[in-house]
C-alpha cells in the first residue's frame, strides 16, 4: 500500500489548541508521528527576565490557558522559597481549596474536549455548563473569569467573601447530582468504552522511561502524586486518596480523571470544614518596584491537573529573576509519550489519543 | 538523605554537595563525570528526569546545564520520591557541546533541542537536533544572555514595508 504523510492539525476539527503532528500513515494505521510544537512559543521565560518579581504574575498564568491556577501557585512558591517568605494558616487552606476547584474545572474542560471529539455532544455541553458555574465562582471571589492572578508570594490577595464558602458548596452539590447521569451516559456507556478501550496503551516501563506523570501514570496503577509525596498548602491537614487505575489505556486515563475530579470534590468539602474561620491570608511582602531576591537556586514542585509541574528558578540578588525554567507536564506528554504511542494506531484515533493525554499545547510552547 | 550524600562523595571525585532545603540535594560536578553520576543515580532508583535545563552566566563566559531527577515510587518505606537531585555542571559558551543522554533518559530528547535552539548548545549523539519552537534563525540564540531584545524588535520590525492604504472603491 502507498506510504502518505499526513498533517494532523493546526486547522483540524479533532485538534484542541494551536499544535500539529505530522503522521506517516499506510492505508489508516499510523507507521510514524512527529509533533509539532512551537505555534504558541511566546518566549515567556526570556520575557520574566526582564520584569521584576511581581510584574511576571499577569505573564505566568498565561502558560496554561485552561488552569492558570496552578502556574500562578507554582511561581509564587518558587519566589516565597528564595525569599524565605511563610504562608499563614488560612492563606494555605484558601489556596488547596482555590487549587482543587480549579482542578476540577480543568478536568471538565477535558471532558468536554474528549466527549466531543468522541461526538457525546450531549456530555460535553454538561461539562462545559458545569465548568461555567465554578467560572462564575471564580469571577465572584477574584474578578475575572479565565485568568485570576489571585495568588500572591505570601498567600492570596483576598479573602473569600461573605458566605462563599455557601457558595462552593452549593455549586459542588449541584455538580455533583449530575455524576450518576454523567455515569450512565458517557462512562458506562458501551460506546465509549469500545472506542477507548485498549487505544492509545503504553506499558508502566514506557511510561517510567519517558517520564509520564499525573493521570497518565496513575491509570498505570502508580500513585505519584505530588500533592502525597510532598505535601505543599494544606494537602496534608486532610484525608484523601489517590484514585488509580490498571490498563493504562485512554479508558483507564478518562476514568482516573473521573474520579480524581470525584475526590477532588470531597477534598473541598474536607478543606472547607477544617478551615480556620479567622486570620490573615497573606504575608506582607516588600514594595514590589524595590524588590530584590537574595541570590539562590530553588526547584518547586506541585501537583497540577495533568500531572507534575515544576519550576527552576535562580535569582542572583536582583530586581528581576535570573532564569526561570517551567517543566509542565504536558511536555514529555506531548512531545516524548505521544510520539510514541500514536504508532500502530488508526487515524480516526489520533485526537482521541491526544486529548486522553490531556496535551495543552500553550504548556509546551511556553 | 545523608547516606546517599556520602555515597556519591565516596564514589565520584570533584563534587560539592549542598542540601540547603529540605528535600533538594544540589550537585556540583565536573563535566566529564555527569552522565556516570547520572547512570548511577538512575540505577540507584532515581529513574525520573523532571527536567533539563541551562542557565547563562555570560560574565564567567559559561552555561550551567541543569539536570533535575527524581523517583517513581518503587519502595514505599525508602521515601526515595521525596528528594529532588538536582545536578550542575559548568561547560563554556565558546562552541557549546555536551554529550546527549537519550539513551538513559528518553524524554531528554525535547529538553535537548530546546537548549540546542535556545542556547545554541550542541548535543553530540542526539538523532534529530532540529529547532523546536522557533521560525527563523537567529545570530545568536535567543535565550543567552547577551541577545538584546529590544534591539531585535527594533531591527526586525522597523525592516517590515509598511502596507500603503488601499483607496475605498466607490
Amino acid at each position: 500500500m502507498r506510504k502518505l504523510e499526513m498533517y494532523f492539525g493546526p486547522q483540524h476539527l479533532g485538534m484542541v489548541g494551536n499544535f500539529s503532528i505530522t503522521l506517516q500513515v499506510e492505508g489508516d494505521r499510523i507507521l510514524e508521528a512527529e509533533a509539532n510544537p512551537g505555534y504558541l512559543h511566546r518566549g515567556f521565560e526570556k520575557l520574566m527576565e526582564q520584569r521584576t518579581w511581581m510584574q511576571n504574575f499577569p505573564l505566568v498564568c498565561r502558560i496554561n490557558v485552561v488552569e492558570p491556577d496552578h502556574i500562578e501557585l507554582i511561581y509564587a512558591m518558587g519566589v516565597e522559597k528564595l525569599a524565605g517568605i511563610e504562608v499563614p494558616e488560612r492563606g494555605k487552606y484558601i489556596r488547596s481549596i482555590y487549587c482543587e476547584l480549579a482542578r476540577v474545572a480543568s478536568h471538565l474542560f477535558g471532558l468536554w474536549a474528549y466527549a466531543n471529539m468522541l461526538g457525546f455532544d450531549t456530555v460535553a455541553n454538561w461539562a462545559m455548563y458545569h465548568r461555567d458555574l465554578l467560572l462564575d465562582l471564580f469571577e465572584e471571589l477574584t474578578g475575572a473569569r479565565v485568568y485570576h492572578i489571585y495568588i500572591r508570594p505570601g498567600g492570596v490577595r483576598r479573602d473569600f467573601p461573605a458566605g462563599f464558602e455557601d457558595k462552593i458548596v452549593k455549586t459542588l452539590h449541584k455538580i455533583g447530582s449530575k455524576v450518576p447521569d454523567y455515569n450512565s451516559t458517557f462512562f458506562e456507556n458501551k460506546l465509549f468504552e469500545k472506542r477507548a478501550k485498549g487505544i492509545g496503551k503504553i506499558s508502566l516501563q514506557e511510561a517510567i522511561n519517558m517520564g509520564a506523570v499525573g493521570h497518565a501514570i496513575k491509570a498505570l496503577g502508580m500513585k505519584y502524586d505530588i500533592r502525597k509525596i510532598e505535601p505543599y498548602a494544606a494537602y496534608d491537614q486532610v484525608d484523601w486518596n489517590v484514585p488509580t487505575r490498571k490498563d493504562g489505556d485512554a479508558f483507564s486515563r478518562l476514568l482516573a480523571i473521573r474520579d480524581d475530579m470525584i475526590e477532588s470534590v470531597h477534598m473541598i468539602f474536607k478543606l472547607i470544614d477544617k478551615m480556620p474561620k479567622k486570620g490573615d491570608v497573606y504575608t506582607k511582602t516588600p514594595n514590589p518596584f524595590k524588590w530584590r531576591i537574595p541570590d539562590g537556586e530553588a526547584y518547586v514542585r506541585c501537583e497540577s491537573s495533568r500531572g507534575e509541574l515544576g519550576l527552576y528558578i535562580v535569582s542572583d540578588g536582583g530586581l528581576n529573576p535570573y532564569r526561570v525554567h517551567f517543566r509542565t507536564p504536558s511536555y514529555s506528554h506531548g512531545l516524548t509519550i505521544l510520539e510514541k504511542a500514536l504508532v500502530g494506531e488508526n487515524i480516526a484515533d489520533v485526537g482521541n489519543i491526544m486529548i486522553s493525554f490531556y496535551v495543552v499545547a500553550p504548556e509546551i510552547d511556553r | 538523605m545523608k547516606k546517599l550524600k556520602d555515597k556519591i562523595e565516596d564514589l565520584f571525585d570533584n563534587v560539592i554537595i549542598n542540601d540547603f532545603y529540605q528535600n533538594r540535594i544540589f550537585v556540583k560536578t565536573n563535566k566529564e563525570s555527569v552522565v556516570s553520576l547520572l547512570n548511577y543515580l538512575k540505577e540507584l532508583g532515581y529513574d525520573h528526569l523532571a527536567l533539563v535545563s541551562c542557565v547563562d552566566h555570560v560574565e564567567e563566559n559559561e552555561f550551567e546545564l541543569v539536570y533535575i531527577l527524581s523517583a517513581y515510587i518503587h519502595n514505599e518505606h525508602e521515601n526515595q520520591e521525596k528528594t529532588n537531585i538536582i545536578i550542575k555542571t559548568r561547560i563554556s559558551r565558546e562552541k557549546a557541546k555536551f554529550t546527549s543522554i537519550i539513551n538513559l533518559f528518553e524524554n531528554a530528547e525535547p529538553y535537548e533541542r530546546e537548549i540546542f535552539e535556545l542556547f545554541g548548545v550542541d548535543f553530540v549523539g542526539h538523532p534529530r537536533l532540529k529547532p523546536l519552537f522557533l521560525e527563523i534563525n537567529y545570530e545568536t540564540p535567543p535565550f543567552r544572555k547577551d541577545f538584546d531584545t529590544r534591539k531585535f524588535v527594533d531591527d526586525f520590525f522597523a525592516n517590515i514595508p509598511i502596507i500603503e492604504e488601499i483607496e475605498d472603491e466607490k
